[in-house]
């Protein structure tokens, strides 16, 4: 090596730092980056979360029509364009006319529904033409039937939906005559209705709702030609506008008043019941006309003084603005998704409405509220959000949250008591040997998977638990009076035969007479459940109190996810007590304080904090456990407080619904927010928890120890 | 005599003592039974053959008795459109155990239980009786051929069933203990070595078991230097103030964030988000059906990457944390630049505990399976992602996972009955890897802290 002072300057010191610099600047960015991560992940999940509170919009603007002389009756959004009725019976598109439907009378009302039905239209002369459509929902303008509804009047209202295996559809003339037609794909009947109406709407299965007036009643058509009144009610004003929504299930009626109310068929098909409560009302001109859009169970209102309302059955008002024009339109059109309204008015103008509303059945109160679904008497908290067809979806996260807290909570009274028990234990009754050989069985129960604890406590200690049910009840008992027996016979002999005994711990020494003791408390619970309960807990329960028994319940769960977490609390406790300071038990000992007194005046306040922390910790790992939920509880959401039913948790349902969820959907956006406050709440929990324990160590090292 | 108090300091030891006892025997009362079923499966059990009080006759397996019934497995799917049944105690008139009962595993359905009445040879030759039995044995061992068995139920139904759909064969009744414990190993290595068949309530996990390895592998490849990294920032190059509190406190908040959690945020940002973009890119005349846009191994990798990031800083810091501050300084003092104290003293100090680290994090992944439902685990994957065909490691494929074919198993198969044997042994297999990875880890941890006690003391 050459002399240092004579040598040149290395040629390779700015390289080394250079080198230094990267890597430093590597490290930081990586350092960084953990923190970017646990950002990034509630970033995500809230921006995915906003949209669902988006409020709705209605853009109104004008669209080119076709009409030149005001003859337009009639409009729809085609896939291939936009197709023009004319009055007096042509059918145009922006090049032409396509066909010519009617030549001896007029248009005098049109109804459909879905794009699967036929379209109907009710002519002047009585009569129903009908228009089906093929596959792909298009119209076959070619192949237009044409039925008898009435005598000679024209049909001036009409409504159709569709019903088994074909539809319904049912009209009113001039005079308010009733007459509906039934088609079952061979057969068609028609049926007079023995009333008048001013205003008719058909319902799901064929129910037929007419108001006169106040009186607003309901009729039963059956697919035979026969009907029936089912119920008859005074409404409040006179109503003015009425309609079914989506499913056919919720009759919205808007009054004279400007009122708008909400009647649900009930599902025992004898009459309705009206909803709690009524909409906001769009102001106190009468409603003209309500329409409701294909999707979301989604409807427009529109009153005299041409207020535009935009509702959704259960979560009310979502938008109101003016209408294009006060008169109500004799024609509009609905494309499939619902978000394109095609409003013709009386000049012969052509608005569009494009319907910007693609959460609207989600708002606070249809999460947190309880609320009456179509299809139940009360208000309740549901979720069922996957659904198929026309049924209404229910997106309460009530019952998620509420499952997801009784199963956490539980777990935590199994877990509580006997981790923060083994904490003591360790941390003031051990030595040093066995606790550094209680640590690595700790930790390989930590590393247990769930998933193994999920499917022994799902298909083996559930079933057996519903087997020995009282066994598994007369344990909670027997296992602490059990272990003081040993102690208290454990004394008697160290009295007797004393240093002849081996020095075991109380932990490891009970291990097998607690398992003799849960055996013998098994094996006896026959007898028992025979003495006390006549042969059958479950039975006796039910009897007694109403409790149901679910073979994978709360009880179950509280046990498997209990064990769970156990290490976990275990570990943080034991770190809090062990870490307070040795002078304080020591001081409080020599004083002549027993070991007891020590522990609960001394240790165990100095490290409540510190217990606190895992407590909060350990909650936070619960509310989060996936599998085990997943495999222990049936996964109803249910929102029942019996320890012996199911629940379904926040973390199961992610794992069951989201897969199937359509992306960026309100189902899939709604599963995100579940995740969202699954995250939340752990992320503060957890915070607050890191909060405690780093005063308290702070604490600790005040006075002096050593953790 | 003189009877000791009940209470004050004795009633809170016991008490506490059984809250260990307790813990304590619930997992090892839980491994215990996992294991002993596990491993049980595997055992070629005794067929009885039963003759009850109605003359009813039914060979089977015990397995289990409740309430005055006992429940047998019966196998023979396709002849009795079940596989089990409880026969009262009462009712059984004789037990015999005849050597000639054989069982056989099937690949469709299921396993049967019966007689074998001949074999016929490809070249249509029909054997009967022992001759039949010899042959058969010859063709198991590869050294005949056979194309049919002819086999009959207890009852004297006949079945005739290809040779190529047996699995395998065994006359259990005729074993001493030493062909009981080869067939029992033959049948360890089948498990450990086969694909999943009959709608996975037979075979084996082969594709499960190279999944989980695969998925993991890529995983620490991810995991390992971004959290050796961010352990360094936080220990080495960080000044200590609040910033770091913070990214410990959200090294803490990611360990504590529910692991489904990982699974939706891997769902959105990396399958829905980055796959998403990438099909658009790159595998546009492939859509609309997915290339990398659907869960699959890549997306499930980084997934529990993120999700074992915590694990790795942690150890690593400790491992960090114990270097003695004089190396650091003798090294620095020596005209060392910082990136040289780390790269030479440092880090090769610390490098066992980042093991420790990393395989803390295997273990962890191994067992973890609510992400990987979102993110591309596979109900039946036979094919495993590696094959001859570029880019021979095939990143977006779906893949099974041990953990996700023990809930499979349990949960979603056809007759979870049936599958029991199956799922124990599936989490005998989940629970021994994780207890391997994690012994190896304590005891790494065990060696490493008395190698620095005896640093620090010289």
């Amino acid at each position: 090596m050459t002399e240092p002072s004579t040598a040149p300057p290395r040629p390779n010191r700015r390289l080394r730092q250079r080198l230094d610099r990267l890597a430093t600047g590597v490290i930081a960015a990586s350092g960084i980056g953990v923190v970017v991560a646990v950002l990034a992940i509630g970033v995500y999940l809230t921006l995915a979360v906003l949209p669902l509170f988006d409020g709705a919009e209605v853009d109104i603007d004008a669209a080119p029509s076709a009409a030149d002389d005001g003859a337009i009756h009639a409009v729809w959004l085609a896939d291939d364009g936009t197709r023009w009725l004319t009055r007096d019976g042509h059918l145009r598109d922006a090049e032409g006319e396509i066909a010519t439907l009617t030549t001896d009378t007029t248009i005098a009302s049109v109804a459909e529904s879905g794009k699967t039905q036929p379209l109907a239209l009710g002519l002047g002369n009585g009569e129903v033409r009908l228009v089906p459509r093929d596959d792909s929902g298009r119209l076959r303008w070619a192949q237009a039937s044409t039925m008898r509804l009435f005598e000679a009047r024209g049909v001036v209202a009409l409504t159709l939906r569709h019903a088994a295996q074909g539809w319904v559809l049912a009209g009113r003339d001039t005079q308010g005559k009733v007459a509906a037609l039934w088609h079952t794909g061979e057969a068609t009947r028609r049926l007079l209705v023995p009333e008048t109406a001013e205003h008719i709407a058909l319902g799901h299965a064929g129910r037929l709702a007419m108001t006169q007036g106040t009186q607003l009643t309901l009729w039963q058509l059956s697919p035979d030609g026969g009907g029936k009144a089912l119920a008859r009610t005074e409404t409040q004003a006179p109503v003015t506008a009425l309609g079914f929504l989506q499913g056919g299930r919720t009759l919205i009626v808007g009054d004279a008043q400007g009122g708008l109310r909400r009647w649900r068929l009930s599902p025992d098909a004898t009459g309705w019941q009206v909803a709690e409560t009524s909409y906001t009302a769009l102001g106190d001109a009468a409603i003209r006309r309500l329409i409701a859009l294909p999707r979301q169970r989604l409807w427009l209102a529109l009153d005299d003084s041409g207020r535009l309302g935009l509702y959704q059955s259960l979560s009310g008002q979502r938008w109101q603005g003016q209408a294009p024009e006060a008169t109500p339109p004799p024609a509009v059109s609905i494309n499939a998704q619902g978000t394109q309204v095609m409003w013709l008015d009386a000049t012969g103008a052509l608005q569009r409405l494009a319907i910007e509303a693609p959460h609207a059945a989600v708002s606070p109160a249809t999460l947190w509220m309880p609320l009456t679904y179509e299809g139940h008497s009360d208000a309740q908290w549901r979720w069922a959000a996957a659904v198929t067809g026309d049924e209404e979806p229910q997106y309460s996260l009530v019952p998620l949250a509420w499952g997801t807290l009784k199963a956490a909570a539980w777990a935590m009274v199994f877990a509580v008591p006997l981790a923060l028990g083994a904490a003591v234990h360790s941390a003031c009754y051990m030595s040093r040997r066995q606790r550094a050989r209680l640590k690595p069985a700790i930790e390989l129960m930590e590393a247990l998977p769930g998933v193994v604890i999920g499917f022994v406590a799902g298909l083996f200690v559930a079933p057996f638990v519903e087997r020995h049910l009282a066994g598994t009840l007369a344990l909670f008992v027997c296992v602490p009076l059990g272990s003081v027996a040993c102690g208290w016979l454990w004394r008697m002999l160290s009295r007797r035969w004393g240093p002849r005994l081996p020095p075991i711990s109380a932990g490891v020494g009970l291990m097998v007479p607690l398992a003799l003791l849960c055996w013998a408390a098994l094996s006896l619970s026959p007898w028992l459940e025979a003495w006390w309960f006549g042969g059958d807990l479950r039975a006796w329960m039910h009897q007694q109190w109403g409790w149901d028994y679910a073979q994978r319940n709360a009880l179950i769960v509280g046990m498997a996810m209990g064990l769970a977490i156990i290490p976990t609390l275990y570990s943080l406790a034991e770190e809090a007590l062990s870490g307070v300071p040795r002078p304080l038990a020591e001081g409080s000992l020599a004083l002549g304080a027993t070991r007891a007194q020590t522990l609960w005046r001394v240790q165990l306040p100095a490290a409540a904090p510190g217990i606190l922390s895992a407590v909060m910790i350990g909650a936070g790992r619960a509310v989060g456990e996936t599998m085990i939920v997943l495999m222990v509880t049936g996964n109803t959401p249910l929102m029942s407080p019996s320890l012996f039913e199911g629940l379904r948790s926040l973390a199961a349902n992610l794992a069951i619904e989201l897969p199937e969820a359509a992306v960026g959907g309100t189902h899939y956006r709604l599963l995100l927010l579940g995740a969202l406050l699954l995250f939340v709440f752990t992320f503060v929990v957890n915070t607050l928890a890191e909060m405690v324990r780093w005063r308290l160590k702070r604490r600790y090292r005040r006075y002096g120890g050593d953790a | 005599m003189n009877i000791p108090r009940l209470g004050g300091d004795g009633v809170w030891r016991w008490l506490s003592g059984a809250c260990v006892a307790l813990s304590l025997l619930a997992v090892v009362a839980l491994l215990v039974l996992v294991v002993t079923r596990g491993l049980a499966h595997f055992w070629p059990a005794d067929i009885e053959q039963l003759t009850l009080d109605d003359g009813q006759r039914i060979a089977g397996i015990a397995r289990g008795s409740a309430a005055g019934e006992e429940r047998y497995f019966t196998a023979n799917r396709d002849l009795d459109g079940q596989v089990w049944r409880w026969v009262e105690t009462q009712a059984i008139v004789t037990r015999e155990t005849p050597p000639a009962l054989l069982y056989a595993e099937r690949r469709d359905w299921g396993s049967f239980i019966g007689r074998l009445t001949a074999v016929e040879t490809p070249a249509g030759e029909r054997l009967q009786g022992a001759e039949a039995e010899r042959r058969l044995r010859r063709a198991l061992a590869g050294d005949a051929e056979v194309a049919t068995l002819y086999v009959r139920n207890v009852e004297g139904r006949e079945l005739k069933v290809a040779f190529a759909q047996v699995a395998s064969i065994a006359w259990p009744n005729r074993m001493d203990v030493g062909d009981k414990l080869a067939a029992w190993g033959h049948g360890v290595w089948r498990f450990l070595s086969e694909a999943p068949s009959d709608g996975n309530t037979a075979g084996g996990v082969w594709p499960a078991i190279f999944g989980t390895l695969l998925m993991v592998m890529l995983m620490s490849l991810v995991v390992t230097p971004f959290g050796v990294l961010a352990a360094l920032y936080l220990n080495e190059v960080a000044r200590q103030g609040p910033l770091t509190r913070l990214v410990r406190i959200a090294v803490r908040n990611l360990a504590g964030v529910p692991s489904i959690v990982y699974g939706v945020f891997g769902l959105g940002v990396f399958v829905y988000g980055l796959g998403g973009r990438l099909d658009s890119w790159f595998f546009a005349e492939r859509l609309p059906s997915p290339t990398f846009g659907t869960g699959g191994l890549l997306w499930a990798s980084l997934t529990l990457a993120l999700l074992t990031l915590p694990v790795v800083i942690v150890a690593t810091e400790e491992g960090l944390a114990r270097v003695p501050v004089a190396l650091r300084e003798g090294s620095l003092a020596l005209g060392a630049t910082r990136f040289e104290t780390l790269r030479r003293v440092v880090v090769p100090m610390a490098l066992p505990s980042m093991l420790t680290g990393v395989i803390l994090a295997v273990a962890r992944a191994a067992g973890e399976v609510a992400p990987l439902m979102l993110v591309g685990v596979a109900k039946l994957a036979p094919e495993i992602p590696v094959d001859g065909e570029f880019p021979y490691l095939h990143l977006d494929s779906k893949f099974m996972h041990l953990g996700y074919h023990l809930f499979d198993l349990g949960f979603a198969s056809r007759d979870t009955e049936a599958a029991m044997p199956l799922v124990f042994a599936t989490a005998t297999l989940l629970v021994l890897v994780i207890v391997v990875l994690n012994l190896t880890a304590i005891i790494l941890r065990h060696h490493l802290r008395a190698r620095h006690r005896a640093l620090e003391h010289s």
